[in-house]
C-alpha cells in the first residue's frame, strides 16, 4: 500500500497537467438531439448517399457550389426534413419520423453553406431558377433531349450512349422532374458531368428548355417500370 | 524504552494479536511455493482492498437515485477534482480484479491445489469468483447510463425465460414492473452491502484456510495425493525443505501487488473512466448497448446460439457449470497434481481460454449486429461508383436507402451481419440476385413487399456491377442455351466460356 | 508478557462443559436458544415479505394508458411515441418514460409494439425506408407487422393490447414486456401481413425459417 500511496501522491502532483484519460468536458455520449456539429450530423446522416465530403456519392453532389447557389435555405430545409417525394431521398426530420430536430436541420443547412458555397460561382451569369416557374411542354422537351442529351445518353433505352441511358423506365421511376432539373442546371463536377452552360454545344440551356426537358423525360416513364413481365399485375402493392 | 515501544506493549497486552499473527506469517511453507506463479491470490486480495477503498471514496459523492445518478457521475467526471481518476481506478480495478481472480483460479486448477485437504478452499474460491462477477455486473448498473439500462433489460429478459416463475423473478430483480429507481437502489444495496460483505467474509475464510492448511506445494509428476499420508508428507516438505512464509515467499507477493496497483493507476490515467455513456432514458432509441469487458463473451454466445437452444442454454448451462466447479474437488480430490500428467485438465484450460479470447474479441467488433448508421453514414467507395450508368447509381441509392448497408459491407465498411458484397456479382447471377433480394433467405429478411419493381431493378443492376478487378461475373449457362433456341453449345469446355456475362 | 491471563486449557474447558451438561443451567440455555429460534422465524416473516414486496403486490402491473388523440397517427406510418409509466415514483426520473411504436396499418387499425426486442429486450429501431425493425444487440430483425424476419428472436415483437376511447388510443401497459408475462401472449392469424411474408411464414411467432 505504500507504493500505492506514492502513486496517488504522484498523480495528485500531476493533476495540474492533463492526463490522457481525463474526460472531455460535456457528456461522453450526448443526447441525440444535442448533437450540433456539422461534421457529425453530416457524417452520420448524409454521407452514405451524398459522399464523404459532399462529393462522389451515389446521390446529388452537395458540395457543388452551383447547386448551393440556386437552392435557398427553405427548400434545403424542407428536403432534409420531409424528403423529396418521388425520389429515394427520405425525410430526416422528426416530423417525418426521422431523428433530426429543426435545429439540427438548420445546422446542416448552414454547415453546408459555410463549407461548400462559393460566392462568385455564377460570375455574373444568372442561372435558371431551382424551381420550375411554369408547366413545361413535353413535345419541345423531346427536341431539347435530342439536341442536348442524346449525344451521351442515347436515343432509346435499348441503345444507351456512353454515359448510360436516362430513358430507362426504372431510372425514371426513381427520380422526379426536380431531380432532373437540378442535375441539368448544377451538373456534377465531381464526376465530370456538365452544368446547364455546357450541355448544349455552343450555348447554355434556357430555363424554359430545362422545364420542357424534365417534363418530357418524366413523361417517358412506362406504366409498369422495372417490371419484368409488364402484362401481369405486381404481386404485392407497393407499401410506400 | 522508547515511547513507541511502550505504546506497542500497552496495546499488545490487551489485544494479544502478536502470537496468532506471528504464527500465520512465519509458518513454514515448502520452498517451491516461493514462486512467481503463487502471487495471484494475494494480488486478488490487494485488488479487493483497492476496490473497497475507491468504492468508499466514490460513495462519498454518489447517490443511488434514478433521476440523479447519471448527473452525479458527470459531476464526478468534470467537477470533483480527480473524481474522474477515482472512477477510473475503480473501473479498471474491477477489470483487473476479474482477470486476476480468473488467472488465480486457472493456476490453482492446473497445480491441483484444489485436491485434499483444500477442497473447501476451492469451493469458497468458486463463490468468490461468482461474487466478483456479481460485483462487476452490479457495478456496471450503478453507472446508470444507457448500457446499464439495457444491460438490466437483458438480465430481466433472461430471467423472464424461467418457466412458471419468470414473471415474478423479473419483478423481484427490478423491484417493480420496470427498470426504475427501485431497480437502482436494490442494485446499490447489492453492490455496496450484500455482495462486498459476503465477499469479505468469504475472503477471510479463504485466507484462513490457506494459512491453516498450508500453501500448496509445487506439484511433482508422480507425487500422488493420498488422504492417509498427504498431511504428513506436506509437513515434512514444509519443515525439512521449507522456509518461513515471511519474507521467504511474501516478497514476491509484495512486488506483484505493487506492480498490479501501478498498472491499474496507469490504465486509469491513460484510458480514463468508463462512461457514463448516454442518459438512462429508454426513449432514446438510438443506442447500441454494449456490456462491460468481463461480460463481452456472453454477448457473443447470446448472438450465436440458435434460437431454439437459447432458453435451455441460458437456464441450464450456468447451474451445470457452477455444479461442475463445486463438484470438482470431490470427483478429483486425490491423485496426480502435476499438469504433466493431467492432459485433460490442461486442454480444458486451453480450450476455455481460447474460447474466451475469441468470443471476447468477436464481441469488440460485433459482426452479428446491424450497423445502425451505416445506411446513412457509410459512403460507398468511389471505385464502386465509377463509370456506372444513371440507373446503377440509383441502384446504389436504393442499396443505401433500404438499409442494405446496415448488414452488408462494401469496401470494408457497413454491417457484417450478411456477407460483404464487394464481389457479389461473381457469386450470383442477376436472376439469383433478384430472388435473394425479394424473398430473402438464410438470415436475410424478404424485401419483396418493400421494394418496388424499379427499385429492385436498379438495386440488382448496381449489385450486378460488383465484380471488381476484371473478375468474371457469375453466369447462368442455361440462359445461353435458351437464347440459342434450346440448342446446347457444341462443347461446354470452350475456352473463355462463362467468362462473359450474358445480358 | 507474563501477566497475560492464560486461556483455559482444552481439558479445563471440557470439564466446565461436562459439569453443566445436565443441569438447570443447560436447560435454561436450551430454552433460550429455542426462544431465539422462534423469534427469528417470527422476524423472518416480515423480512421475506418485504423482500418479495414487488412480487406479492400483484402478479402483473397493467393498466390502460392514454397515448393521445388517435387521429394524429397517419395510416401507413409507424411512429415512435412515449408515455409515462403508470406505476412510478417521482425519483424514477426519465427511466419511467417508456417508448412504444404505434403502427397504423389502415385507418383505425392500430398495433402498438413494445420497443423491447423479443430476444433479450434491447431497443429495436424502426426504419421506415425498408419497413423493418432492427435490433442493435444481436441482430434481430422484424417486419413492419412485428413478425420475426431474421436473427435470434424466436417470435415477433411484443404487442400492447389497444382500444379506442373518445377518439383516444389507449394501450394496456405498465410493465416491461418479457417472455413470461402477458406480452408473450400473441394471437396468430388474421394480422395484416405483406402477402409475400404470409406465404413464407404462415404464423408469426413460430420459429419457422423465413425461407430458403
Ligand atoms: S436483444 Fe434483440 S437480438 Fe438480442
Amino acid at each position: 500500500m505504500r507504493r500505492f500511496g506514492l502513486v496517488l501522491l504522484a498523480t495528485t502532483a500531476l493533476s495540474g497537467c492533463h492526463m490522457p484519460g481525463q474526460p472531455q468536458p460535456g457528456p461522453e455520449v450526448p443526447r441525440p438531439e444535442a448533437v450540433m456539429s456539422f461534421a457529425q450530423l453530416y457524417g452520420e446522416n448524409c454521407s452514405g448517399c451524398h459522399g464523404a465530403d459532399g462529393r462522389n456519392g451515389s446521390a446529388m453532389e452537395l458540395a457543388n457550389p452551383l447547386y448551393l447557389a440556386i437552392i435557398d435555405d427553405a427548400a434545403l430545409r424542407n428536403i432534409i426534413t420531409n424528403g423529396e417525394k418521388g425520389t429515394l431521398m427520405p425525410g430526416f426530420g422528426n416530423a417525418a419520423g426521422g431523428n433530426l430536430t429543426d435545429e439540427q436541420v438548420n445546422a446542416l443547412v448552414s454547415g453546408m453553406r459555410a463549407k461548400w458555397a462559393k460566392p462568385n460561382v455564377l460570375s455574373g451569369m444568372t442561372a435558371p431558377a431551382w424551381k420550375a416557374s411554369h408547366p413545361g411542354d413535353a413535345t419541345r422537351g423531346a427536341a431539347v433531349y435530342a439536341q442536348a442529351c442524346a449525344r451521351c445518353h442515347g436515343n432509346t433505352p435499348q441503345k444507351p450512349g456512353p454515359a448510360g441511358s436516362i430513358l430507362d423506365g426504372s431510372f425514371l421511376a426513381l427520380v422526379n422532374d426536380q431531380t432532373i432539373r437540378t442535375i441539368v442546371i448544377a451538373g456534377r463536377d465531381d464526376i465530370g458531368q456538365p452544368d446547364w452552360r455546357n450541355v448544349m454545344p455552343g450555348r447554355a440551356l434556357t430555363d424554359a428548355e430545362i422545364t420542357d426537358l424534365s417534363v418530357w423525360l418524366i413523361a417517358q416513364t412506362p406504366p409498369h417500370p422495372g417490371h419484368p413481365y409488364p402484362g401481369t399485375q405486381p404481386l404485392a402493392p407497393h407499401t410506400r | 524504552m522508547p515511547w513507541y515501544r511502550r505504546t506497542y506493549d500497552w496495546l499488545e497486552r490487551r489485544l494479544q494479536l502478536e502470537g496468532p499473527i506471528k504464527d500465520a506469517v512465519l509458518h513454514p511453507v515448502p520452498k517451491s511455493t516461493a514462486s512467481w506463479w503463487y502471487v495471484f491470490g494475494s494480488a486478488s486480495a490487494v485488488l479487493l482492498v483497492l476496490q473497497v477503498v475507491t468504492g468508499i471514496l466514490l460513495a462519498l459523492v454518489y447517490s443511488p437515485s434514478a433521476s440523479h445518478a447519471w448527473n452525479i457521475l458527470q459531476v464526478l467526471n468534470q467537477q470533483v477534482p480527480l473524481g474522474w481518476f477515482l472512477r477510473a481506478m475503480h473501473g479498471w480495478g474491477s477489470n483487473f480484479m476479474v482477470a486476476v481472480v480468473v488467472i488465480h483460479m486457472a493456476q490453482v486448477f492446473l497445480f491441483g491445489a484444489y485436491k485434499f485437504p483444500r477442497e473447501l478452499t476451492w469451493i469458497i474460491g468458486v463463490f468468490l469468483l461468482l461474487l466478483t462477477l456479481g460485483m462487476a455486473f452490479t457495478g456496471q448498473v450503478l453507472r446508470f447510463d444507457q448500457d446499464a439500462y439495457w444491460g438490466l433489460a437483458i438480465g430481466a429478459s433472461i430471467l423472464g425465460r424461467v418457466p412458471w416463475i419468470g414473471g415474478q423473478l423479473v419483478h423481484l430483480m427490478l423491484g417493480g414492473p420496470i427498470i426504475n429507481g427501485a431497480t437502482l437502489t436494490r442494485f446499490f444495496a447489492l453492490h455496496v452491502f450484500i455482495l462486498p460483505g459476503t465477499l469479505l467474509v468469504l475472503t477471510v475464510l479463504h485466507v484462513w484456510m490457506v494459512v491453516k492448511l498450508g500453501i500448496n506445494e509445487w506439484p511433482m509428476p508422480g507425487r500422488l495425493v493420498r488422504r492417509e499420508t498427504y498431511i504428513q508428507e506436506y509437513n515434512e516438505l514444509a519443515h525439512k525443505d521449507g522456509l518461513p512464509f515471511f519474507p521467504g515467499a511474501a516478497w514476491k507477493d509484495a512486488y506483484f501487488a505493487a506492480a498490479i496497483l501501478l498498472a491499474v493507476a496507469i490504465c486509469a490515467a491513460i484510458f480514463g473512466p468508463y462512461g457514463p455513456t448516454g442518459t438512462p432514458d429508454p426513449t432514446v432509441i438510438n443506442t447500441v448497448p454494449r456490456p462491460d469487458p468481463p461480460f463481452l463473451w456472453i454477448y457473443t454466445v447470446l448472438s450465436y446460439l440458435p434460437p431454439e437452444m437459447e432458453t435451455p442454454f441460458l437456464l441450464i448451462v450456468p447451474p451445470i457449470a457452477i455444479a461442475v466447479l463445486l463438484g470438482l474437488p470431490f470427483v478429483a480430490g486425490v491423485g496426480e497434481k502435476s499438469w504433466w500428467r493431467r492432459p485433460v485438465a490442461v486442454f480444458t484450460v486451453m480450450f476455455l481460454a481460447v474460447c474466451w479470447a475469441s468470443f471476447t474479441h468477436l464481441a469488440t467488433s460485433t459482426p452479428w449486429s446491424p450497423k445502425m448508421n451505416a445506411w446513412s453514414g457509410s459512403p460507398i467507395p468511389t471505385a464502386f461508383l465509377e463509370h456506372r450508368t444513371p440507373l446503377e447509381r440509383q441502384g446504389a441509392n436504393v442499396f443505401q436507402e433500404k438499409q442494405c448497408r446496415n448488414c452488408h459491407s462494401i469496401g470494408g465498411s457497413g454491417g457484417e451481419r450478411g456477407p460483404a458484397l464487394d464481389d457479389v456479382a461473381t457469386r450470383l447471377t442477376e436472376d439469383q440476385l433478384i430472388r435473394q433480394v425479394l424473398l430473402g433467405g438464410g438470415n436475410m429478411p424478404a424485401y419483396g413487399s418493400t421494394l418496388s419493381p424499379p427499385e429492385t431493378t436498379a438495386l440488382v443492376r448496381f449489385l450486378n456491377t460488383l465484380h471488381p478487378n476484371y473478375q468474371p461475373a457469375a453466369s447462368d449457362a442455361s440462359r445461353a442455351v435458351a437464347e440459342q433456341g434450346g440448342v446446347p453449345p457444341a462443347s461446354t469446355v470452350e475456352p473463355g466460356n462463362g467468362q462473359h456475362k450474358t445480358q | 508478557m507474563d501477566e497475560k491471563l492464560p486461556p483455559p486449557s482444552p481439558h479445563e474447558q471440557e470439564q466446565l462443559l461436562e459439569r453443566d451438561r445436565i443441569s438447570r443451567r443447560s436447560f435454561l440455555m436450551n430454552v433460550g436458544l429455542a426462544i431465539n429460534a422462534a423469534v427469528g422465524v417470527l422476524l423472518a416473516v416480515p423480512v421475506v415479505a418485504y423482500i418479495l414486496g414487488p412480487v406479492m403486490r400483484r402478479r402483473e402491473y397493467l393498466t390502460w394508458v392514454d397515448l393521445g388523440d388517435a387521429a394524429k397517427f397517419n395510416p401507413g406510418e409507424t411512429k415512435l411515441v412515449s408515455f409515462r409509466n403508470p406505476f412510478t415514483n417521482e425519483w424514477d426520473g426519465e427511466t419511467a418514460n417508456i417508448p412504444a411504436y404505434v403502427r397504423t396499418a389502415a385507418p383505425g387499425r392500430y398495433t402498438v409494439f413494445a420497443v423491447n426486442c423479443a430476444h433479450l429486450g434491447c431497443p429495436v429501431r424502426w426504419f421506415s425506408e425498408s419497413q423493418l425493425f432492427m435490433c442493435p444487440c444481436h441482430g434481430g430483425v422484424y417486419y413492419a407487422d412485428g413478425s420475426r424476419a431474421s436473427g435470434p428472436p424466436e417470435r415477433g415483437l411484443f404487442e400492447y393490447p389497444t382500444k379506442i376511447e373518445n377518439g383516444h388510443l389507449l394501450i394496456e401497459a405498465g410493465q416491461m414486456p418479457t417472455l413470461s408475462n402477458r406480452a408473450a401472449v400473441r394471437p396468430c392469424g388474421e394480422q395484416s401481413q405483406p402477402t409475400l411474408v404470409k406465404r413464407i411464414a404462415p404464423c408469426p411467432g413460430t420459429d419457422e425459417p423465413t425461407i430458403g
